[in-house]
């Protein structure tokens, strides 16, 4: 070996080793030891046998509550917490959660999900976002393990064939359907008919998919009064919208068309004030942002009059009033309203999975997922009908709500039955274009 | 290959081989999915060490790769039922194409440095920005592989089960150690480390810089798209804001730096240390009920900060020191001592 190859080999992989004496070689090997009796002890921790039977349900819990989603994770999170009570109380169910952190990452949320079955959970619900929700789907199919989606709208997830992975949450489609119907409502109610909108919209996975079904749903609904005058898509990350609010603007539409998420939805609104854009109202097909806790302490009063049509909790339910009633016992500093969405359907996916554990008096999770297939729960937290699966495992009649702010803080306007306000549109302020 | 290596190291080695192969039939499924990660970022750690390691090259953009890789074998299993191994070639030459127009860019007009590293963040977010809006190829929404129900692993379409992924992992984790081992061997990778100890040095010996480094870097993004394709039939789905993502190209550098730059088995044992530490803190906050989302990421920064204050060559090289893993260069045949760099 010549010089050139010593100093390279030397360099790359390691170089010098030392002279050994006696006292270092006994020193390395009870350091080779102690590594070995780790390393023992941890994986008996780590492979022991899967199930284990027991008299509660348990519940493995995937959401993002670190990383990008944190904020969102968590706040999903109230849901589960409050669950185990809430369910002892209200159904007589008794059920065990583990709880794990997907970190916002697809390879996080796989890992995770295999290391709950592996400990011992018997159902797994979660886990917020598509991407997660796919890669948890894989495992759970893997394992005949069933899995409850809480909260994902790309419609793909339900088409995959999947036997063991339900979603109780609406799809891209049906949220914009259910949005735009209420949008037919909310005219209606108010006797108004804009005739233009400008559609703006975050370019994520969750925006395109609104994009889509906006684009296939729009032109068959012959009942909506307004057309679109320009789509207009930006980053999520975006740090300014300045042109994109002046483009829209320069549209002279009726309103504005939304699909944001938390942060840009702030951007966005304070940059309509500076450039003095007061259009008939901001109205949100089926999205997220405007009415979250965030978006009222950013803004203030700039928050006010914003529309979310949105799946929503029924104010009067029953089940609505003991998760208020126990997030205010657990968590006294926070607000049911300010995570709505995310904590009734968080709630919902675990008590699907209880009433199955009820019905079903067994743990075995295929005799589980039989019947989670069989689920027709009529008393529920979120506005709609009876949740209930149809053979892709897909729920059906979820409702939205006409949701608007007033006073920083959500309320709902429509439906009717379930209002907690009348509706005000266009908004005060308005000045036509 | 690993004739330099002690006899206690070969020993060593031979036990973690035997360990892998036999990993599937001892370990649950979560011991294996956490296996295959560790797995996939020695292997990308490796790819990206070629560059970087070798070359003293720094790329940041890594992710534009795996996503390239990801896509082009993605797109051509959904849309012309080309199986994986055929999209890989693809995969792997638009990857180097790409590799080739960054490299040329920088290398042609001097960029180097910090510069260059910006220069393939630069290319990694534009593509990023692309793919957000390639209808084709699913935009922002994602792009989904068809999922079934399988009873047998094929090989051929990478359709099957975790185990397989895993051997899959594995054989291109050790395929990468064994290329990388080669590499260094040859005539480039001299040049290499000649280039990355001191480019005008190595200029004034006559060594084509330029040729050299457009080498490192095709090879590298060639290697990393390989990953990508594995990355793309292992998910089933692949959305532009998760797989080019910044933090994706800090994931794959973080075992190489931790583990130890410019060592074969550094970017091993830094992706291993990550994942079961990583885990173990989580497990250990569990275990004495502690929640506390993010401690991971808090972690890979304690240890990005530990590593450089105390092991600025990573811990491959002291552990294997400590461990006398390696031996000491001797005198060359002209019986000049060699030094270590550390020394």
């Amino acid at each position: 070996m010549n010089t050139i190859e010593k100093t390279s080999l030397a360099t790359l992989d390691v170089g010098v080793s030392d002279a050994t004496e006696g006292g270092a070689d006994a020193g390395r090997r009870r350091f080779v030891g102690a590594v070995g009796a780790a390393a023992i002890v941890s994986s008996s921790s780590l492979m022991r046998p899967a199930w284990a039977q027991s008299a509660k349900l348990k519940v493995g819990v995937l959401l993002p509550r670190s990383g990008v989603q944190a904020f969102v994770g968590q706040s999903c999170q109230f849901g589960a917490d409050v669950a185990p009570a809430v369910l002892k109380s209200l159904f007589g169910v008794d059920i065990e959660l583990m709880n794990a952190d997907t970190e916002t990452n697809v390879d996080t949320a796989r890992s995770r999900a295999e290391r709950l079955i592996s400990e011992g959970a018997q159902v797994l619900v979660g886990a917020f976002d598509s991407g997660a929700s796919l890669a948890i789907a894989q495992v759970a199919e893997q394992k005949g393990v069933p899995f409850v989606i809480n909260i994902a709208a790309a419609p793909q997830i339900t088409e995959q064939g999947y036997k063991f992975t339900f979603r109780n949450f609406p799809t891209s489609v049906d949220l914009v359907v259910n949005g735009l119907g209420l949008a037919r409502d909310l005219f209606l109610a108010t006797g108004t008919a804009p005739r233009t909108a400008v559609f703006m919209h975050v370019n994520d996975t969750f925006g395109q998919a609104n994009k889509a079904a906006i684009a296939s749903i729009l032109p068959k609904l012959d009942y909506l009064p307004f057309k679109l005058l320009d789509t207009i898509a930006y980053d999520p990350a975006a740090k300014d919208l300045t042109v994109e609010v002046a483009r829209a603007k320069a549209t002279k539409a009726d309103f504005l068309l939304l699909v944001c998420r938390l942060n840009d939805a702030i951007i966005l609104r304070r940059e309509m004030v500076k450039q003095r854009w007061n259009p008939m109202g901001i109205i949100g097909p089926g999205n997220p942002g405007m009415y979250e806790a965030q978006f009222y302490a950013a803004l203030g009063k700039l928050s006010d009059h914003c529309i979310s049509n949105v799946p929503w909790y029924d104010p009067k339910s029953v089940v609505t009033k003991a998760i208020d009633a126990q997030m205010r016992k657990q968590f006294p500093k926070e607000k049911l309203m300010y995570h709505a969405l995310n904590v009734g359907f968080t709630f919902e996916s675990i008590q699907i999975v209880a009433d199955a554990f009820k019905r079903s008096r067994s743990n075995d999770p295929k005799v589980l997922a039989e019947a989670i297939r069989q689920t027709n729960i009529a008393s529920r937290m979120m506005l709609g009908g009876p949740i209930k699966f149809n053979a892709k495992g897909q729920v059906e009649g979820i409702a939205s709500a006409c949701i608007q702010n007033f006073n920083q803080r959500p309320m709902v306007v429509l439906p009717a039955a379930s209002a907690e306000a009348k509706p005000v549109f266009p908004v005060p302020g308005y000045v036509r274009a | 290959m690993f004739s330099q290596i002690n006899p206690r190291a070969r020993g060593l080695l031979a036990a973690l081989a035997l360990l892998l192969l036999i990993l599937p039939w001892i370990a649950n499924n979560y011991v294996l999915s956490v296996a295959v990660l560790i797995l996939y970022f020695a292997y990308t750690g490796q790819a990206w060490n070629v560059m970087m390691g070798f070359c003293g090259q720094l790329s940041l953009g890594h992710s534009l790769y795996v996503g390239i890789g990801g896509y082009s074998a993605a797109a051509l299993f959904v849309h012309f039922g080309i199986g994986p191994w055929g999209g890989a070639l693809v995969a792997v030459a638009a990857s180097m194409l790409v590799g080739a127009i960054i490299g040329f860019l920088a290398f042609r007009f001097g960029i180097g440095g910090v510069y260059f590293a910006l220069l393939t963040i630069a290319f990694a977010e534009f593509t990023r920005l692309g793919f957000d809006h390639w209808q084709w190829l699913g935009a922002s929404g994602g792009f989904f592989l068809p999922v079934k129900q399988r009873e047998f692993n094929d090989l051929l379409n990478l359709r099957g089960s975790p185990v397989m992924f895993y051997y899959v992992m594995l054989a291109l984790a050790t395929a990468a150690l064994a290329f990388c081992t080669w590499l260094l061997r040859t005539r480039i990778g001299y040049y290499w480390l000649a280039i990355r100890e001191d480019q005008q040095a190595a200029q004034a010996l006559g060594i084509n810089t330029f040729r050299c480094k457009m080498i490192a870097v095709l090879i590298s993004s060639g290697m990393t798209s390989l990953a990508g394709v594995f990355f793309a039939f292992y998910y089933n789905n692949l959305f532009p804001e998760q797989i080019f993502n910044m933090g994706r190209s800090i994931e794959i550098i973080l075992g190489p730096i931790i583990g130890g730059i410019g060592t074969l088995f550094g970017p091993i044992l830094g992706a291993a240390l990550l994942a079961l530490l990583a885990d173990g803190i989580t497990e250990l906050m569990a275990q004495i009920g502690i929640e506390l989302p993010g401690i991971k990421q808090v972690f890979y920064g304690s240890c990005l900060l530990l590593v450089t204050m105390f092991l600025p060559n990573g811990v491959w090289p002291a552990l294997a020191r400590r461990l006398g893993l390696v031996s000491a260069p001797g005198p060359d045949p002209a019986g000049n001592t060699v030094r270590h760099p550390d020394g």
